[in-house]
């Protein structure tokens, strides 16, 4: 009864006229800065936190939270009408829901994008003001041994994301994880790879990489050849899904809420593996495998789905610990501080209003959020009728504006440019970026931990085959990897076979 | 002759007028404040603050800009290369003191690049261990670190941070070297610690207060002079034994060299003003932390609180042996 | 039976690899690679660098089984608009202010494709200007000076 309470509590506090205002300001301001290109969730809330500091309390975390779910809508919409992933998240979305795009599909991808991000926000918005005490204890279980062990499926699973030269894939993952340990090596301070560049002590950009080889390599690509064909995309056939895609995205959505609620939980990195893994399992799984890559339902249906239910939990350590699990949570814990509300073990009790006031705001801003986009689909879709050498110029000003305002830093763009230049290169080779992105993410916190956890066993590599989570997810890794294997393998033989 | 020293005389009024003038006329426009961290950091928490309670004592708005990366230098090199003209500012902590030891590549020179605004607040430490840490007070916790230190793991969020820093003070005191497991960020740090993966800490109030409140950590003594209101029952480090651990992570606000003194003298004061504005007072209060008096608010006393510290840091960092460059 | 010949693209794309692989190799090697319990800097990345040299290997070769397609054009016209637009940006924001800085960006970028006139282009990026003050500079309140000291402002 408690709990029912605290809802009533939550609701009524979120539900005011005046926080339902701010609600709706946030998911408005999010959506348009996240719908812009080559800005994701993170860089709009680092822009906009400024914004929410004369506000109440209440109204401006309501707020921010608007903005981070509205940010990540309309970074799907980016990924998927252009190629412009402003997250690692979104850019398994543009993986497929790209090429649905340019089948004409857009409004479809579009909507299902939507859809499944509703119908995980609801699920795991319950997961979260039912189950948040006890997840977290399960989450703090998590040491470094075990995120290793985690990292490692998350890896291993990396290689459905390719839907080309399985090798190819593997070397982009590997390339990938050089390219994220670039920066300083936090153990010992001592600076690597960064040819005495003093901007890239911190390493790479995120956002200035993504830019470059998804959306500026994609930029090139379309002008190779102006003249022969038009650039841009089929003609828009409906904006709605079919009954077959219906059809076609009911499980995927399911089992993307599972995986990302799941994954979400865990503080420092598991959020970032949702849309990857859910990927990874609607391929694996599927019986059209070859569809993934060529625009296939599951594939936006389950990673969006994924994302969003992973975003929701990822509230659950900052609400109940205080702790940030990823970059658009250190800058909501910073709101917070501004705010006088300082987050910790203590925040539901002490301030039940605010606590249960942004769980039940979590809902409204979703419940706002699809009210908003289904009608909004019809003129994204319209852009796309905007003659191709109309729109670039803008994406690159927007791509521009957006990677310089988070660090006022001229050599964030030198990067968009350089990773713009190999971006276009790689895709001349064949060589897909999503894989590049996993593995860029993945491969510092994979050294971390590994080298954390060896530090911590004084050495001992049995740490991760004694700890029983460890084990389970190096087992699962296998097993993976096994499942993974036997089907490229036999899809080589195909190859060889028909091109024989 | 004589036309000569008129001729000198009057450019020198018109100098010392168009001088004062400026300063009289100071502020006209907007003012930049660097911030050398990321937005919501605890060093933006406190610039945003103070910037907002000195924009409306200047009548002129501060624009808060963040320009993170390399531990603050980044910032604050961009800083001493702007115009001396009083429009761009810095906030930064004390990082500007102890990088000058961790880089021995900076792009400018710490003691002599910049004017001093004053001091902005001094945040303390807490010296915290996981739940179920064995010792119950300081002096049981050095003595059960010094018998197991093999066995210790010491938490810190990375190279220049300042649990990194007083981690490094706390080895140096107790004279005992403990494995250091560095985390990329408070946070993952913190989490750890929860979690029991890791068993000590020593970071800023801003970041423990709450878990310490929350009975979800164990701490063993506050850094600072005196108790805090925050945290009554938190012994001082003095108190329990351990003076030599006594340190802050201090604050202040620097011009680019050659600004003018009239402009630091009036942003000094402008500073001085919003140490005291209650809502700033509340808010440090929250954070565990309170304003700097007026004689620390002075370009004077930023200056010497930097120049001692570097002095200070300069030791213990080459101890350590680890830069960040 | 098809010859043996080595698919350019699969050759280019193993030789970056292994060339990419070497230089991450060279400079790990040159950082502390410490033991496998108590790992330098350099170790991790050395084991890494010599997986993608290995890949690259492999995908020379499978190279030569495969049959392959034309690499097709490049947008040299492309890259010469399109990659310089964003550091111009960069460049001048601070000097000449927000306004003035977008809008020679934009410019630059629009001239990336054969289709544009000058005349669309003057009146499309004036368009994207305005809309980006509106939007950027008023409405978000981003903290940039719209026209710079280079203005002599």
């Amino acid at each position: 009864m408690d709990l029912l309470n605290n809802l009533v509590l939550g609701f009524a506090t979120a539900a005011s006229p005046y926080n339902l205002l701010f609600c709706f300001i946030g998911v408005i301001l999010g959506t348009l800065i996240g719908v812009l290109p080559g800005i994701g969730a993170t860089a709009t809330i680092a822009m906009l936190l400024p914004i929410t500091f004369q506000l109440e309390p209440v109204s401006s975390l309501i707020m921010l939270a608007g903005i981070y779910y509205g940010a990540q809508y309309g970074g799907s919409t980016t990924a998927i009408l252009i190629n412009m992933p402003g997250e690692s998240s979104s850019a398994v979305t543009a993986i497929d829901g790209y090429q649905m795009a340019r089948k004409g599909r857009a409004g479809a991808a579009l909507s299902i994008a939507a859809i499944g991000s509703f119908f995980a926000g609801t699920v795991s918005t319950i997961l979260v003001a039912v189950f948040a005490p006890p997840l977290t204890a399960v989450a703090l279980r998590f040491g470094s041994p075990e995120y290793f062990s985690l990292m490692i499926v998350g890896l291993v699973s990396s290689v459905a994301l390719a839907h080309g030269s399985v090798v190819k894939a593997l070397g982009m993952v590997v390339l990938g994880l050089l390219l994220g340990l670039v920066g300083t090596d936090i153990y010992t301070g001592t600076p690597r790879f960064n040819l005495g560049i003093l901007e890239l002590s911190d390493g790479l950009n995120f956002v200035a990489l993504a830019v470059g080889v998804f959306g500026i390599a994609e930029i090139l690509r379309n002008l190779e050849n102006e003249h022969d064909r038009d650039v841009m995309i089929k003609k828009v056939t409906n904006l709605w899904p079919t009954r077959q895609d219906w059809k076609e995205m009911t499980a995927p959505i399911l089992r993307g809420t599972v995986i990302g609620s799941a994954l979400g939980i865990l503080p420092g990195g598991g959020a970032i593996l949702a849309s990857f893994a859910s990927y990874t399992v609607e391929k694996r799984i599927s019986k059209t495998p070859g569809e993934f890559g060529k625009g296939a339902v599951a594939g936006v249906a389950g990673p969006e789905s994924a994302n969003n239910a992973g975003a929701q939990t990822s509230f659950i350590p900052m609400l109940t610990l205080g702790i940030p699990a990823n970059p658009v949570m250190a800058l909501m814990i910073g709101a917070m501080i501004i705010q006088g509300i300082v987050p910790g073990p203590n925040v539901a009790t002490e301030q039940p209003a605010l606590f249960w006031g942004i769980i039940a705001s979590m809902w409204i801003g979703n419940l706002m959020l699809i009210l908003l986009n289904l009608p909004l689909i019809g003129l994204w879709v319209k852009l796309l009728t905007i003659p191709y050498y109309m729109l670039f110029p803008a994406i690159i000003a927007f791509c521009s504006i957006g990677v310089y305002s988070v660090n006022s830093n001229v050599f964030d763009l030198y990067a968009v440019a350089f990773f713009g230049l190999i971006g276009y290169g790689l895709a001349k080779l064949r060589c897909e970026p999503a894989p590049l992105l996993l593995g860029f993410v993945l491969g510092p916190l994979l050294e971390e931990h590994l080298r954390r956890a060896m530090i911590m066993s004084r050495g001992d590599p049995m740490t991760f085959l004694n700890r029983p989570i460890s084990l389970g997810l190096l087992l699962l890794a296998a097993a993976v990897l096994v499942v993974v294997l036997l089907p490229s393998i036999r899809k080589k033989r195909d190859e060889v076979f028909v091109e024989d | 002759m004589l036309k000569l020293f008129t001729s000198l005389a009057t450019t020198a009024a018109i100098a010392l007028i168009s001088g004062s003038a400026f300063a009289q006329g100071y502020p006209e426009r907007s003012i930049t404040m660097v911030v050398p961290f990321a937005a919501g950091g605890p060093t933006d928490t406190v610039t945003r603050l103070v910037a907002e309670s000195m924009s409306k004592d200047l009548g002129q708005q501060i624009i808060v800009e963040n320009v993170g990366g390399a531990g603050g230098t980044l910032g604050a090199s961009q800083v001493a290369k702007a115009e001396p003209d009083g429009y761009t500012l810095l906030l930064h902590h004390i990082g500007m003191a102890t990088s000058a030891t961790l880089y021995r590549k900076l792009p400018y020179d710490t003691l002599n690049a910049f004017e001093y605004v004053g001091l902005v607040t001094d945040v303390p430490m807490t010296i915290v261990a996981k739940k179920d840490f064995e010792p119950t007070d300081l002096k049981g916790l050095v003595e059960y670190v010094k018998a197991n230190a093999d066995k210790i793991t010491l938490a810190n969020a990375g190279i220049g941070a300042a649990s990194h820093l007083c981690g490094m003070l706390f080895m140096s005191e107790i004279k005992t070297p403990l494995t250091t497991v560095p985390y990329k960020g408070t946070g993952p740090a913190m989490t750890d610690l929860l979690g029991g993966q890791v068993d000590l800490m020593c970071d800023q109030t801003t970041n423990t207060t709450k878990q310490i409140k929350g009975g979800t950590i164990k701490a063993y003594g506050v850094t600072s002079a005196k108790r805090l209101d925050a945290l009554p029952d938190l012994p001082t480090v003095a108190e329990a034994g351990l003076p030599g651990m006594q340190v802050g992570i201090w604050h202040g606000i620097y011009a680019p060299k050659g600004t003018p003194a009239e402009v630091t003298q009036k942003l000094s004061a402008s500073l001085q003003k919003a140490l005291k504005d209650p809502n700033v007072v509340a808010r440090f209060a929250e954070l565990g932390t309170v304003p700097s008096t007026d004689a620390e608010a002075t370009p004077a006393g930023l200056k010497s609180k930097l120049e001692s510290e570097v002095t200070r840091w300069k030791p213990v960092i080459e101890a350590a042996g680890q830069y960040a460059d | 039976m098809k010859d043996l010949s080595f698919s350019l693209r699969d050759l280019i794309c193993g030789v970056l690899f292994i060339f990419i692989g070497l230089f991450f190799a060279i400079q790990a090697y040159g950082l502390e690679l410490g033991t496998a319990l108590r790992m330098g800097p350099g170790y991790f990345p050395f084991v890494l660098a010599g997986t993608l040299i290995l890949l690259g290997i492999i995908v020379i070769i499978q190279g030569t089984q495969l049959q392959h397609e034309p690499m097709g054009p490049i947008a040299w016209r492309g890259l010469l608009f399109i990659l310089p637009a964003p550091i111009l940006f960069g460049l001048t924001v601070r000097g000449l202010g927000f306004v003035p800085s977008l809008f020679l960006t934009g410019l630059v970028a629009a001239f990336a494709s054969t289709k544009m006139r000058p005349g669309t282009a003057l009146l499309l990026v004036g368009g994207l200007t305005l809309f980006s003050v509106i939007v950027f500079s008023y409405a978000l309140g981003l903290p940039f000076r719209r026209f710079g000291p280079w203005l002599g402002q």
